[in-house]
């Protein structure tokens, strides 16, 4: 019975996801190619996004939450600069943060 | 990119290209995954299926979270639904890429399920490089890459919660918002960048007021203000290159 359920509420979080692709390459197949609504849809997908990265780290759940707001905050900064100073490498963005998120760590371990 | 002749050569590439940072991503964002649904209650193997049949972490977490505190199936529904909305924007701008490939559109009802972040992303940047013909075989190769990095990594944190320091897993999690941080401000679009700052600045407050439909009215006001103003962006920066 647990389980039965357990799968109802799975098969719904998948189905509740795919719609969303399915309506849009629904109506994607409606509209022409280089018609400008698709500059728009991309916007409404960063502004989705960014929405995201920054509740993910301004008002986090589960493990992040452990960490005061200025710990995450400052490696964020610290990736961005590490990113967009050091020649937009990836990898080198990705360094500084998670560099500066274990110093903080370890930091107030110290303190 | 270089020539790609043959679709396995497509499929090669999009495997290359995804074999590192993007890979990583998928990897250690899943393990993130894996340790909470581990955390929660749900089985290894649904969690597992999560990553291959949701394909998108925040209504993967929606998902078991509200599983997890026992709430009503239509809180389920709605609260996936809420925090994966953002797939029918980025469907809608991905699809185009494909617009000139000769295959079946409808395809495109599959190849719709293996967008992400992720591969969205190298698409737009990558895609338009590539031959229209190959576009479709490089999607899937870099695609099906990300996925078994992401399989392997719900695994690994699922098996490994417990066993696994608090400071690796914090540094796991953490890769998620940084990575998409960086690749999404890093547009030369002005409107996109636009949408990114507001949404960025809208995000949380918006949360607040409303969980389960924060992200998409966040997307709905700030993309189309962007949108609205892309055209006054554009003059605004013709003018700086004057001046400087």
């Amino acid at each position: 019975m647990v389980e039965t359920s357990a799968w109802i509420f799975f098969l719904s979080a998948v189905l509740a996801t795919y719609v969303w692709r399915f309506a849009a390459v629904m109506i994607s197949h409606r509209i022409e190619a280089n018609h400008p609504i698709f500059e728009w849809f991309t916007c409404l997908a960063y502004g989705i996004i960014a929405a995201l990265v920054a509740r993910t780290l301004i008002l986090p759940t589960g493990l992040l939450a452990l960490l005061p707001l200025w710990h995450r905050l400052i490696p964020m900064a610290l990736a961005f600069l590490g990113f967009y100073l050091l020649g937009k490498r990836l990898w080198v963005g990705i360094v500084f943060g998670e560099t500066g998120l274990i110093a903080l760590m370890l930091l107030n371990e110290l303190l | 990119m270089k020539e790609l002749k043959t679709n396995p050569r497509a499929v090669l590439a999009g495997i290359r290209n995804a074999l590192g940072v993007p890979a990583l991503l998928l990897f250690a964002a899943m393990t993130g995954f894996g340790s909470f649904a581990q955390e929660q209650g749900l089985s290894l193997y649904m969690s597992m299926l999560s990553t291959i049949l949701i394909w998108g972490l925040p209504g993967q977490v929606v998902h078991v979270e509200l599983y997890g505190m026992g709430a009503p199936l239509i809180a389920v529904v709605l609260g996936v639904a809420g925090a994966n909305a953002r797939f029918m924007p980025m469907t809608l701008s991905m699809m185009p890429v494909f617009d000139d490939s000769p295959h079946n559109r409808r395809w495109n009802y599959f190849l719709a399920h293996l967008i992400s972040i992720n591969t969205w992303s190298e698409m737009l940047k990558t895609g338009p490089e590539i031959r229209a013909d190959r576009r479709m075989a490089y999607f899937l190769g870099f695609s099906f890459t990300c996925m078994t990095a992401g399989i392997i990594g719900v695994l690994q944190g699922y098996i490994l919660f417990e066993s696994m320091p608090q400071t690796v897993s914090l540094c796991f999690v953490f890769l998620v918002p940084v990575y998409f941080g960086l690749i999404m401000s890093n547009t030369v679009h002005p409107p996109f960048l636009l949408a990114f700052v507001l949404g960025c600045v809208l995000g949380p407050p918006m949360h607040l007021l409303t969980a389960e439909w924060g992200l998409v009215l966040t997307g709905l006001i700030t993309g189309t203000l962007a949108y609205l103003l892309r055209h006054k962006l554009q003059v605004l920066l013709n003018k700086k290159e004057d001046n400087g």
